[in-house]
């Protein structure tokens, strides 16, 4: 495939900064990929998109710009050459919807007839009626919607390359969600080459073809988004992921923080028609059995209690209860617990005793959801032949 | 009411004298407002682009500005310039640069940031920025600066016949000559209806140059 893009040590600092905004940029871009750029704010993303279209000058290195080097376009051309969609939207407000879809057009000499064209096609291609939106103004739109004619704007002189500065940024989650989705949509029949800055992990994750991990003007990791979140390249992205999903490192997180305190548990002496209703009420399929003193004593399944009590036996609790495969302490780690429900066979849940064996909580597969990133790790390494024939063994 | 039907009188028995002196009033607002624009429009553009320069330039017309007109107008007769219509277009017209100067600036450096950014991110050259964004976008407080600068000027125009730049102003100082109220307001009143007219000439102007994505 053709390569779109090549960054080569492509370098910029500001003059009376100490240290470079951007430093030793090496990337390349192929033709229909969608490349997202993320890092902490100030780590030089927007200044990377900016040296594509020539609104910044690099300082050292250069970039390759379908096979040429960008100082061999005039700025100008170049930018016509490109889309470019940014943060606060920029319609120009004197001017209607119409003609702001067509503005490159316009600058570039195309004929009414043919704006107007194009105009309502791209309209439609959104959904917007072109009757009802041609001849608006912008502030007679909602954020959305002008966001959705920046992009359009930016699609309007059919360019290959479009640079996207955190298109999304200023709308409010629930738009932000449609716009994604409209575009990922839009992407899949246009196939342009796109470079999109966002902050915004989900976003990243949800877009990209591969993710471009940027801190202090240096590239971290660049991987596809299942990639990154199976191998971050290190603590850093690790971290970074964790900060915007919610993950954190499984082996750094305790069982006592994200067990459940609260499970549904059962006293030994009670009858089997007793834990029936306690589990039809609190809708579980597993009774954790303690005595008086919240010694934990065994768990009992749905199914053992319904064997039983349809056999008419008229036993305690206690005496179906079995003592679990695995147990856990509060102060094991995630990691533990992660290693131990997929060994131990796929285990639903696991009991959480203190020393003395008095039951603290429990830990369930949701209960390390929030670890998702580190459990593809540790699914990865748990080698799937070997856990199948320990469960058979 | 006698006084306004001697007025009548006079504006009867005297209309090419009448006239003449709305005319030159004319000429006394007209000119020095058109070289007002055609200078202080582009040196503020100028200023927009090279920084340094709004200070020394804003300073300049303020302190024009805050020079008590009367003074403004002895003053140059004091710098050499002698008496008669030239001094007094000069005068009128350094007064009139500081709203259009202070409202070019603002308007254009008013202009939205990120609708710049847009732009010359699409391709405009610096040329098209100027014309087709900035500009219009600031048209309607330009405006506002040129009005304030009118009826200012209009203002000051009748002051003008004090160093005998001739005008309406002329009219009212005969009059006071002779103790003719009705010669005074003969002057007075064109001037009022000159000031009105003006102010709602360029109302009218600021509205209809207004882009409609840019009202309400
Ligand atoms: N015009 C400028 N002059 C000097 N320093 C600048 C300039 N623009 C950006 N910087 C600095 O360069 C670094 C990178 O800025 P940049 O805008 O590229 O970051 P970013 O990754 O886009 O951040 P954010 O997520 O906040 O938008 C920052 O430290 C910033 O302060
Ligand atoms: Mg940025």
């Amino acid at each position: 495939m053709a390569k779109m893009l090549e960054f080569r040590q492509l370098s910029k600092k500001y003059p009376g900064t100490v240290s470079p905004a951007v430093d030793n940029f090496n990337l390349d871009v192929e033709q229909g990929e969608l490349i997202v750029l993320i890092g902490p704010s100030g780590c030089g993303k927007t200044t990377t998109l900016r040296m594509i279209n020539r609104l910044i000058e690099p300082s050292s290195g250069t970039l390759i710009v379908e096979g040429r080097d960008y100082r061999t376009y005039n700025a100008v051309d170049l930018r016509r050459r490109l889309g470019y969609v940014i943060q606060r939207i920029g319609l120009l407000p004197h001017l209607t919807i119409a003609e702001n879809i067509t503005f490159v057009l316009k600058l570039s000499g195309v004929d009414r007839t043919s704006r107007q064209k194009r105009a309502i096609e791209l309209l439609e291609m959104v959904g917007l009626e072109p009757a009802e939106y041609l001849d608006r103004y912008p502030k007679e739109l909602s954020g959305g919607q002008q966001q959705r004619i920046g992009v359009l704007r930016a699609l309007a002189h059919d360019p290959d390359i479009i640079l996207m500065d955190e298109p999304f940024g200023a709308l409010d989650p629930l738009m932000r969600e449609q716009l994604q989705e409209e575009f990922k949509r839009l992407q899949q029949n246009v196939a342009k080459t796109i470079i999109f800055v966002t902050h915004d992990m989900d976003e990243a994750l949800s877009m990209a073809d591969r993710i471009v991990l940027m801190r202090d003007g240096g590239i971290v990791q660049v991987a596809e988004p299942e990639e990154i979140l199976r191998h971050p390249a290190d603590e850093f992205v690790a971290s970074f992921i964790g900060r915007f999903r919610v993950l954190r490192q499984a082996s750094e997180v305790s069982v006592g923080e994200v067990m459940l305190t609260g499970p549904v548990t059962i006293g030994a002496h009670q009858g089997l028609a007793q834990a029936m209703e306690l589990m039809r009420r609190r809708r579980v399929n597993t009774l954790l059995v303690r005595d008086t003193t919240k010694t934990f004593i065994g768990m009992v399944s749905q199914a053992s209690v319904r064997h039983h009590f349809e056999a008419g036996e008229t036993f305690k609790v206690s005496m179906i209860a079995e003592m679990p495969q695995k147990t856990l302490k509060p102060d094991d780690t995630a990691l533990t617990a992660m290693h131990q429900m997929l060994e131990g066979n796929d285990l639903e849940l696991i009991p959480v005793l203190n020393d003395d064996g008095k039951l603290m909580g429990l830990i369930t597969r949701g209960s390390l959801v929030g670890l998702l990133g580190d459990a593809l790790r540790v699914a990865a390494e748990v080698d799937p032949s070997s856990r199948s024939s320990e469960g058979a063994s | 009411m006698t006084l306004l039907s001697h007025t009548w009188q006079f504006f009867m028995a005297h209309p090419s004298q009448v006239w003449r002196a709305t005319v030159q009033q004319l000429y006394l607002v007209a000119i020095p407002m058109a070289l007002a624009i055609v200078l202080a429009i582009p040196l503020t553009i100028l200023s927009t682009r090279i920084r340094w320069l709004y200070g020394p330039v804003i300073g300049f017309a303020n302190g024009l500005q805050t020079i008590p007109s009367l003074a403004l107008l002895a003053l140059m007769i004091a710098i050499g310039m002698g008496i008669g219509t030239f001094p007094a277009i000069v005068a009128l017209l350094l007064y009139a640069l500081m709203p259009i100067i202070r409202n070019t600036y603002v308007g254009i450096m008013g202009v939205d940031d990120g609708v710049k950014d847009a732009a010359r991110g699409m391709g405009v050259t610096t040329w098209q920025m100027l014309w087709i964004v900035e500009l219009p976008l600031a048209l309607r407080v330009i405006i506002a600066g040129i009005r304030s600068a009118l009826v200012t000027t209009i203002g000051f125009a009748t002051l003008a016949a004090l160093i005998g730049a001739g005008g309406l102003g002329q009219l009212i100082m005969e009059g006071m000559g002779m103790a003719s109220n009705s010669i005074v307001l003969a002057g007075t009143i064109p001037a009022i209806i000159l000031a009105f007219l003006g102010d709602a000439i360029m109302g009218k102007l600021e509205n209809v140059l207004t882009p409609r994505g840019l009202k309400g």
